[in-house]
């Protein structure tokens, strides 16, 4: 793995992205190492960590381009980027695949060439982990599925996929923080709330966390 | 509606939502920071009623806002042009104004911007998550049950109702008009964009789409393309940053935007800009222009030492 190249986002970010082919373990824990290093740092208004990258961004009025800059990169030259320096915990999530649940797996798994069980076995068959999270509040997008899993996105979108659903888009699985539409292979659902407003902390992962899915 | 609403809502208009300065530092949980879209014209209506810039006030996007006050009040409307009256008598914009229990408040529609914001003294009272009571509609957060006002709504005060009658300077009032231009600094990925696409985005006005909302704003103009079709990991994405994707039409994304995004990030609105943001109504006319090398961190050292003497505290 190569260093990150730095790069200005606008005049109030600083975009730091890695060279990577589709997940990259190591890639990915160094975005985590570095994202804990930025907000032990302070000084940034977001820290986003994304699969390859992250984006730092800053108040303008109190921290220049140029430092901002600097900061990151002396983050960066303190030392390797390690698995272990972001707080990381392991996550066990219940799932129902298949079914109404995951209205998705028999299809997928007919045209991987793979029964519903086998699918439902490599896909609970590793740990992942939770690389970013948006496109909605609570959206876990989580590291690679086995290569025998990857399938791409439904052409066109369903208009409303259930919270909890689990799915699978190219290499990347992922979980529905909320009701929303979505355009990923859905295999199955979990009943736990990945994201509830009234709960404290409203957030059940977090990125950098490990996510085990246990069939139900 | 509340036994104690200060203000009863006889129609929520188009859409109006609960707004203060948003949630910041939370877009790493895919919690956008919301808040005011137009955070300056937001703070210049708080101060003119005595509240501190980023308390909880009203934003109404296009208009048909009308409000009956339960209690007298001071008020401030600023942002749009949507020809208010209070029992039918005009009211102008950027001033405190006395309003009477019973008093019945109206917005018409908007005719330059796209929204306007309604303080009262006091503050409104609202649901707070994450440190903010910004209403973010697509996870129902903050706000009246996370939703737009709705007739027979009942909005609370946090405060007393009754604030200074503050004038904004005549220097200060925010010009507003239906050609706004966004300065921008290079998003990240703009050197993929073809030549002529990076011509065309700071050389031809485009167009804001209907597709016009808190989250974002489809724009119609020439088709801004990458050289070479991009296959991106989808990664961290800001407001004001302008996304384009294969079909040409890029979109602007705004406060309520998503965090992630998996298309070109072309241009990004420097700071001391992104509250014009908040005012690009469909069928508005959008520019960018570059700002050069050093320029936006001038241009937002002077705004805020301007702003900030004005309004305490406040910064773009």
């Amino acid at each position: 793995m190569s260093g990150p190249n730095l790069r200005e986002y606008g005049d109030h970010a600083v975009l730091v992205e890695w060279e990577a082919d589709g997940y990259d373990a190591d890639v990915g824990d160094a975005v985590h190492a570095l994202a804990a290093r930025l907000r032990r740092k302070g000084g940034f208004t977001e820290v986003m960590p994304g699969y390859d990258s992250l984006v730092a961004a800053f108040d303008a009025a109190r921290l220049d381009q140029s430092v901002a800059l600097e900061r990151i990169r002396d983050a960066l030259s303190r030392g390797p980027l390690k698995a272990d320096e972001g707080d990381s915990r392991l996550i066990e999530i219940p799932v129902a695949y298949g079914g109404a649940d995951g209205p998705d797996l028999d299809a997928m798994a007919e045209r991987i060439g793979r029964s519903a069980d086998e699918v439902i076995a490599l896909h609970s068959g590793r740990d992942y982990r939770v690389c970013m999270m948006g496109f909605i509040p609570g959206f876990a997008f989580l590291s690679d599925v086995d290569p025998v899993l990857r399938h791409p996105r439904h052409e066109t979108p369903r208009a409303k996929v259930p919270a909890g659903s689990v799915g699978i888009a190219n290499w990347q699985t992922g979980i529905y923080g909320l009701e929303s539409p979505g355009g990923w292979q859905i295999i199955g659902r979990t009943d736990a709330l990945m994201f509830d407003a009234d709960r404290d902390p409203p957030f059940l992962v977090e990125t950098g966390d490990r996510i085990r899915f246990v069939p139900r | 509606m509340s036994a104690k609403a200060a203000i009863t809502v006889l129609n929520g208009g188009t859409q109006t939502t609960v707004q203060d300065a948003g949630r910041p530092g939370h877009r790493h949980l895919g919690i956008p920071r919301s808040g005011a879209a137009d955070r300056l014209s937001f703070a210049v209506a708080n101060h003119l009623v005595g509240n501190a810039w980023d308390a909880p006030a009203l934003e109404c996007a296009l208009g048909g806002l009308h409000l009956r006050f339960e209690t007298e009040a001071t008020i401030a409307i600023t942002g749009a042009h949507m020809g208010a009256q209070v029992q039918g008598m005009n009211v102008e914009r950027n001033r405190a104004v006395g309003v009477d229990a019973g008093d019945i408040l109206t917005l018409s529609y908007a005719r330059e911007g796209c929204r306007a914001y309604v303080a009262i003294a006091g503050g409104l009272a609202a649901t707070s998550f994450l440190g903010s009571v910004s209403t973010y509609m697509p996870a129902a957060l903050g706000g009246i049950e996370g939703r737009a006002l709705k007739a027979g709504d009942g909005l609370g005060l946090a405060g007393p109702a009754q604030g200074p009658a503050r004038t904004l300077p005549k220097g200060y009032i925010p010009s507003l008009s239906s050609h706004a231009v966004l300065r921008a600094r290079a998003g990240p990925e703009l050197d993929r964009l073809s030549a002529e696409s990076r011509r065309y985005l700071f050389n031809t006005p485009f167009i804001a789409t209907p597709a016009t909302d808190r989250m974002g704003s489809r724009l119609r103009g020439d088709r801004i393309v990458t050289d070479e079709p991009l296959s991106m990991t989808s990664g961290p994405l800001l407001p004001g940053t302008l996304q384009c994707p294969p079909d040409g039409q890029p979109i602007l994304a705004l406060a309520d935007g998503h965090c992630t995004g998996g298309y070109a990030r072309g241009l990004h609105v420097i700071q001391a800009d992104q509250w014009l943001l908040g005012q690009i109504a469909p069928g508005m006319q959008i520019s960018f222009r570059r700002a050069l090398d050093g320029e936006a961190p001038d241009i937002l050292q002077t705004r805020n030492a301007v702003w900030g003497t004005l309004i305490p505290g406040f910064g773009f």
